[in-house]
């Protein structure tokens, strides 16, 4: 553990170690598991006491053991695409890696594939899940997003019927039902709607630390945290939502952060140049986060994790199902879906003061275009990269750090 | 004299008879195979299938302008997110066209129905408001609607026949999706000539026009058949009594690339294969629309004839690829059946 690297984000990333390698034991003893994606509700396995991996955390989990293209070289084995939605596509691959390659032991086969039909892909990748003896896939549909009233942070947790529109609502509510009776069939289990209340709650409370938390960067000056340590100490955390665990891991992470606001503590003492990571984590190399600290004096201070933490995820309501699907009608949305996502960057990089924006471009993520004429509207240069964040034949092509300096060099003051 | 208005709509998921129930005909906007792409086009909408790029081009010029209102279907990636850069474009008033989504998730089952009645019944208002008309009259809207659908089960027929080249059967689909229905269904029925070609279908992503088909079928074969949303598996036809009858009848569409999982696409080219009797599949995706190459592992394991693919084709490469593809199908077939 380096001198300055978060306890919190230490201890998330040992915490979810551990939990897998449990999980995976109890799964391969016969317990049922699920994989999802991570716009899905989750919040229903955990009623019903049913373990969940997410693909984009296992993705990350094997782009950082580099074992990314050797996953993707299995999918293409199997007749399949190994060049688009890598994210969600990469833990389709590691489960035929030989056992020595697989990390941490590998995830064992899942019993239930659940995703959301976002895009044109996500649906064909769970179906794949399905295909194998053991897995059955359930899939949820992904609406459009119609209206998009302006300000939506101020407006989800409470207004969402507003926000998102009753149609979609009812069509996800009903879906969530479809779910909970799908499951509880699978499982013999019934879903305990006074424990589902209780776990929406938890999630509440562990959004409204990140939001403190979020604000407290939002304001520091120089940056008391780096965006590599709070994405694990986040996102560890997002997964495990609607734990006491969860909410109690957002508090220590805040706690951590005020102190270090407190003591003024630096990552990059001699910090000139304060940057905004808009996209995907880049897994496979976290630390080129903090590769331009020593000769530029730029310190990465923003990545969406812990900003979508923040506004992304409160709901308020009385009606358990319809607030979790208010919850997840258009989390897309929030990250990608133009004016939303626009509106959020500017909102984020004004209350962070930054000074340039890297923007990671997926071939699937919508709006980027005009997230980016945004920025440059308030007079913030961007660099938009295209490359995908969990290949790392994608990222190394795309030579990411050399053209950060040259951004650095050419158009950031 | 007026002019009957038009609504233009970029994609497949339409129900035509809401918009000719509101007095407009659906004016389906197709784009191309090939032609430059400005640089705005391109950056509003980043990696992109480059035929939503040639639409908003397009829409970006004022080719569309004569439009009364566009609406836009959820039926791909690539027209969620055009719709989303022209609801920004519109509100800056750079695109003049009042613009509206049309979200049909596929799917049965009463949660999906339901919410695509519902949206048809917002579709319904949005083309009485850009038509200026009254009530809309489905029962009315349906008898045009209807014979242009039995026109168009005639050109299939004749397809299968040998009647109809695969690229004239997709020159009769375009003038479906673009003209008034009985002006279409004229353009339909006047197309039976003898075709010749070793017959194969075609599978993969839309051809917004027949370029690519007169390539494949230069090269000696015949399309008589494809699964694709300018071709045979276009809705155009298709009429219910309301809402509830019309969110049914789109459950039961033939299968997609970007919105159908892969089994069913799967199982959907095998009967058309059996069909139509086609001795090859060609699979042709451009670059960016990765939805069809997820479907060949599939598509291959259901078929027993062979499937020559081709994907992430480039933006000025269709034509070549298709070449391509045709002659290592054709010397396939002719090797396997010597």
């Amino acid at each position: 553990m380096s001198a300055d690297r978060l306890r919190s984000a230490h201890e998330a990333t040992r915490y979810q170690k551990q939990w897998f390698l449990d999980l995976a034991e109890r799964a391969r003893a016969g317990e049922p598991l699920a994989i999802v994606n991570a716009d899905a509700p989750h919040e229903i396995l955990r009623a019903l006491d049913i373990p969940y991996v997410v693909t984009q955390w296992w993705s990350s989990i094997i782009a950082a053991k580099r074992m990314s293209p050797a996953a993707l070289s299995h999918v293409a084995a199997r007749g399949l695409p190994d060049f688009s939605l890598q994210y969600d596509a990469i833990p389709l691959g590691e489960q035929d890696l030989a056992d020595a390659d697989r990390p941490w032991g590998g995830l064992p086969q899942p019993t239930f594939a659940i995703a959301e039909r976002s895009g044109d892909i996500t649906q064909k990748i769970f179906e794949q899940w399905g295909e194998r003896d053991g897995t059955e896939t359930f899939l949820l549909s992904r609406t459009g997003g119609d209206p998009a009233p302006h300000a939506w942070w101020d407006l989800v947790p409470h207004q969402w019927e507003a926000a998102f529109g009753s149609d979609r609502l009812d069509l996800l509510q009903d879906e969530i039902g479809e779910l909970i009776t799908w499951l509880e069939e699978r499982t013999g289990r019934i879903l305990d709607t006074g424990r589902l209340e209780r776990i929406l709650e938890l999630g509440n409370e562990q959004a409204e630390w990140n939001r403190r938390t979020r604000d407290l960067i939002a304001s520091a000056r120089p940056t008391p945290v780096a965006v590599n340590d709070t994405m694990p100490a986040v996102m560890v955390p997002q997964w495990h939502r609607g734990t006491e665990w969860a909410v109690g891991a957002a508090k220590r992470l805040h706690d951590e952060v005020a102190e270090r606001v407190e003591e003024e503590t630096a990552i990059c003492p001699d910090e000139r140049v304060r940057l905004m990571w808009v996209g995907r984590g880049l897994w496979s190399d976290l630390d080129m986060y903090r590769r331009f600290q020593e000769e530029f004096g730029a310190v990465f201070v923003w990545s969406m994790y812990l900003a979508i933490a923040a506004d992304g995820y409160l709901r308020y309501g009385d009606d358990a199902t319809r607030t979790l699907a208010a919850r997840f009608v258009g989390i897309t949305d929030q990250l990608y879906m133009p004016p939303w996502s626009s509106e959020w960057y500017v909102k984020e990089a004004l209350s962070h003061g930054v000074d340039g924006v890297v923007h990671l471009v997926a071939d699937d993520a919508a709006g980027a275009g005009l997230i980016s004429e945004a920025l440059e509207d308030e007079g913030i240069p961007v660099l938009e990269i295209r490359a995908n964040n969990a290949d790392e034949r994608s990222a190394a092509a795309a030579r990411i750090p050399e053209r950060i300096e040259e951004f650095l060099r050419t158009r950031v003051r | 004299m007026t002019s009957t208005p038009r609504v233009g709509v970029v994609g497949a998921d339409l129900p035509r008879q809401v918009a000719l129930a509101a007095g407009a005909v659906p004016t389906r906007l197709l784009g191309a195979w090939e032609g430059d792409t400005s640089r705005e086009a391109r950056e509003l909408l980043g990696a992109m299938d480059v035929v939503a790029v040639r639409i908003l081009d397009e829409i970006l010029a004022g080719a569309h302008d004569h439009l009364a209102g566009l609406v836009v279907c959820n039926d791909s990636s690539a027209n969620l997110r055009l719709f989303y850069v022209l609801r920004v474009l519109a509100e800056r008033g750079r695109v003049r066209l009042p613009v509206s989504l049309f979200d049909a998730p596929r799917g049965s089952g009463s949660p999906r129905e339901h919410f695509v009645a519902r949206r048809i019944a917002r579709l319904t208002e949005f083309c009485e408001a850009v038509t200026g008309s009254g009530p809309s009259d489905f029962a009315a809207a349906a008898a045009s609607e209807d014979a242009l659908g039995g026109a168009l089960r005639g050109l299939r027929a004749r397809r299968r026949s040998g009647r109809v080249t695969g690229a004239a059967a997709l020159d009769a689909y375009r003038a479906a999706a673009t003209l008034a229905p009985e002006e279409a269904a004229l353009e339909v029925d006047r197309v039976d000539r003898s075709a010749a070609g070793i017959p194969v279908v075609v599978t993969g992503g839309s051809h917004p026009d027949s370029s690519v088909y007169a390539a494949i079928e230069n090269e000696g074969l015949l399309v008589v058949g494809d699964d694709h949303d300018t071709g045979d598996a276009a809705w155009i036809g298709p009429t219910g009594r309301d809402a509830a009858e019309i969110a049914r009848l789109h459950a039961a569409r033939p299968p997609l690339a970007q919105r159908s999982r892969s089994s069913e696409r799967a199982a959907a080219l095998a009967a058309l294969v059996t069909e139509t009797k086609a001795r090859g599949v060609i699979s042709l995706a451009r670059e960016l629309d990765d939805a069809p190459a997820w479907d060949l592992a599939a598509q291959r394991a259901a078929i027993d004839v062979p499937l020559v693919a081709r994907t992430r084709i480039a933006p000025d490469a269709a034509r070549t690829q298709a070449v391509d593809a045709a002659r290592e199908l054709r010397d396939r077939i002719t090797e396997e059946g010597a």
